[in-house]
């Protein structure tokens, strides 16, 4: 197991190679093992064939001299047998007649005529026409010589097979040789290939592990393959699919732009509203000082009057302005923001005749960038006053738990459609947000992912919707990075 | 094409070799008293085994020059044993014959001698008895209890010299020896005795010594331990009943004047001889007291 792992982790342009190297080891044991056991076989039959001859030739020159007992004239058969038979390098040959005496052998000086042949002579043969002792390099044969069906006497013989070993030896080392060095080439081989066909794949590897890190580029067309092939059609995808995204990265951003220009139509016109709902009155005042302006208590009392309008007034212009220049997005989060947001959205919730509860327990400043977050809260209370019906009630309660800021919009709408919700809690909002409507929803769940941040949806039993931001300080962040 | 057959039925037996012999007994028998050879069939000259390994280009020499000097064709004829050659000189098959001293003496009364070799000047030769050139003996009593080569039991040198020096000696070869066999050739003799397969054996003294310019690798495997006195060298004889023959005296002359001619004088020099000489037989007494001296021990 250990070992496949081992195995695993080497890279494919070096695992493929070894693969193939491997596999021509393996064909080649098998081949050589073949060859060699046909070349064995072949050169058997050839030896016994060869054995064989040269006993029938010797057979019948001796068999007359051997039934004539003649001595002289199987030796000079012999004799001459063993340079007429080179081919099949006899060593010694002994015959003997019917009684298992020694006739004559090839070297009488080793055995002698008329000596009881030597046991092992006898017992050295096994059941093929010839035995071969390895050892010896050496091949043993025996014919039984016959005449009218008499025994009249045998032929031993012994042949050098030397050469036969050497042939074997040979053709081993050949293929030992040639199939090292085909499978060095193919390894090689293999090598170069694999390198050349995972060589786009690296490329595309590449661009994906900097897509992943943020930067999706298409591959330029120079590290395109040089021919049509997969990884051509691999790369045309990969480039579609980075364009694809860049087109939904763009069309994203345009809809939240447009969103927040919609919000801010919808804001404008409540704030126009709570513009000109003091003009009526400033107006008034106007009149009053113009007519009794001479009157020390009614001027007085008039220009104050007219004070505390244009203060409304700059009010929810510096809300206003707060919340939609980016430069100023960037400021930590204050408590003064969420006042600012409630300022931004009363104007709305007049209109449609709702009660806003406000509990904000926290004071100060939360380190956290407060565009971002304002923008959030403001399109969750927004979308809270959309669900809960006219003359309903929605509330907001924000605390500074210790580095971790909570800020809850309930309301008492019908509760978040489930695939809507996906946008705020789905691990992956990509599905819910290309399912349809909720570009504010995604904007605050950009904004929770972007500080690190988690959301919860809790439904309330008397009706009604409760969405929690749990968001975490920056330096707080900072520290549980580094732990 | 017969002298072909002859030499390579030296060695192996074969079946037609033994069909011959045969043949030529029962033909010894039968036509003993046949007449004269008519003059346009080739004249037949039969050789004992000869010893050379160059029996080819020496027949070849032999025929030419006497085809030449007896003005008709000759045919040389050899045989496996003496014994085959004899039968057929005796029995008048074959018109002159290169014979052993031995048969010479046995069929004395039926043979007409016609030249004898000269070596060394003489129409002499010896008998030697010789084992493996590493053995350690240096007398011939020592070679008791061998396996022993007799090259032709018609052969004097081969096997009369030692049977007879038996006798003498009050042994027979069968007691002596522990073994004996015959190789049917000189030649053979020295090989049995080079290679081992007999510890000693009988050879004509003068086929050993050309053999030993010819083949010293094969000859000086074999050392001589004994040499037989002087006897009279292998003669060529005729039948008797072709004493007269005209073709015979042309024969006779030939061997005697060989020495004089260019292609005698290539044949006596692969033959390592002098030339033929005119002897007694008288030569081959020597020869004879030995058969008598085998035939009263034996």
């Amino acid at each position: 197991m250990k070992l496949l792992r081992r195995v695993r982790a080497i890279p494919v342009s070096y695992r493929v190679p070894f693969l193939v190297a491997l596999l021509m080891v393996v064909i080649s044991a098998v081949i050589s093992e073949r060859v060699l056991d046909r070349l064995s076989r072949t050169q058997e039959s050839f030896m016994n064939s060869l054995a064989s001859t040269y006993l029938d030739g010797l057979s019948a020159a001796v068999l007359p001299a051997v039934l004539r007992e003649d001595v002289w004239e199987v030796f000079d058969a012999l004799d001459r047998s063993s340079t007429s038979y080179a081919a099949m390098s006899p060593v010694e040959t002994v015959v003997t007649g019917a009684d298992g005496r020694v006739l004559a052998a090839s070297d009488p000086n080793r055995i002698p005529s008329y000596s009881e042949l030597p046991a092992a002579y006898s017992d050295r043969y096994g059941a093929g026409v010839v035995t071969v002792d390895e050892d010896a390099l050496t091949g043993f044969a025996r014919r039984e010589l016959v005449y009218q069906g008499q025994p009249a006497g045998t032929i031993h013989a012994a042949f050098d097979v030397s050469v036969l070993f050497a042939e074997r030896r040979e053709i081993l080392l050949t293929l030992l040789v040639t199939n090292a060095v085909l499978a060095a080439l193919f390894a090689l081989g293999g090598f170069l290939l694999v390198r050349r066909m995972i060589g786009p794949m690296r490329i595309l590897e590449d661009h994906m592990r900097a897509a992943a890190n943020g930067a999706a580029e298409p591959i330029p067309s120079a590290e395109f393959p040089s021919r049509e092939g997969e990884a051509a059609s691999l790369f045309r995808g990969y480039n579609a699919l980075v364009r694809a995204e860049r087109q939904r990265a763009d069309l994203a951003m345009q809809l939240a732009e447009e969103e927040k220009l919609a919000s801010l139509g919808r804001l404008a016109s409540g704030m126009a509203h709570e513009i000109n709902n003091p003009l009526g009155g400033l107006f008034n005042a106007i009149d009053t000082l113009k007519t009794h302006g001479g009157t020390p208590g009614v001027r007085d009392t008039s220009i104050s009057l007219i004070e505390r309008g244009l203060q409304g007034i700059r009010e929810v212009v510096e809300a206003a302005l707060a919340t939609y220049r980016p430069q100023r997005s960037a400021r930590p989060l204050s408590a003064a923001d969420l006042e600012d947001i409630r300022l931004l959205v009363r104007p709305e919730l007049r209109r449609r005749r709702q009660r806003l509860s406000w509990a904000v327990d926290w004071k100060g400043e939360f380190s956290i960038r407060g565009g971002p977050v304002r923008q959030a809260v403001l399109n969750l209370l927004l979308n809270a006053s959309a669900a809960t019906p006219e003359g309903g009630e929605l509330g907001l309660v924000a605390s500074d738990a210790g580095g971790l800021l909570t800020v809850s919009v309930h309301d008492t709408g019908p509760g978040i459609p489930k695939d809507i919700a996906g946008i705020l809690v789905d691990p992956d909002p990509g599905p819910a947000v290309r399912a349809g409507p909720g570009l504010g929803l995604w904007m605050v769940r950009r904004m929770i992912d972007e500080v690190g941040g988690t959301v919860t949806i809790a439904e309330k039993a008397e009706g009604g919707t409760t969405v929690t931001l749990l968001l975490p300080s920056a330096r707080e962040e900072g520290k549980a990075d580094a732990a | 094409m017969d002298f072909a057959k002859g030499l390579v039925s030296e060695g192996v037996p074969s079946r037609r070799a033994f069909l011959k012999l045969a043949a030529g007994a029962a033909a010894a028998g039968a036509i003993s008293c046949a007449p004269a050879v008519a003059q346009d069939e080739p004249f037949k000259f039969g050789l004992t085994p000869v010893f050379l390994s160059n029996d080819l280009e020496l027949l070849g020499h032999l025929r030419s020059y006497l085809s030449e000097r007896m003005r008709g064709p000759v045919e040389l004829v050899t045989r496996r044993t003496y014994q085959e050659i004899t039968a057929m000189l005796v029995s008048g098959q074959l018109q002159a014959a290169w014979i052993c001293g031995y048969p010479f003496v046995q069929y004395r009364p039926d043979l007409e001698l016609v030249a004898t070799p000269s070596w060394h000047g003489k129409p002499l030769y010896q008998s030697y008895l010789i084992v493996a050139a590493n053995r350690e003996v240096e007398d011939w009593r020592a070679l008791k209890g061998d396996i022993h080569a007799f090259s032709d039991p018609d052969s004097n040198s081969g096997f009369l010299v030692t049977g007879a020096l038996l006798a003498e000696n009050r042994l027979l070869p069968s007691a002596f020896f522990s073994r004996t066999f015959y190789t049917y050739g000189h030649r053979n003799v020295i090989r049995a005795v080079a290679s081992g397969l007999a510890q000693s054996g009988s050879v004509d003294g003068y086929v050993w010594e050309v053999m030993r310019e010819i083949e010293p690798d094969l000859v000086n495997r074999t050392r001589i331990v004994r040499r037989s006195e002087w006897l009279g060298f292998p003669p060529v004889a005729a039948p008797k009943s072709l004493a007269g023959d005209a073709r015979l005296a042309r024969l006779r002359e030939a061997l005697l004047s060989m020495s004089d001619d260019a292609q005698g004088r290539t044949v006596l020099q692969l033959l390592r001889l002098d030339g033929f000489v005119d002897a007694e037989a008288s030569l081959f007494d020597t020869i004879a007291a030995k058969v008598e001296a085998v035939r009263q021990f034996g």
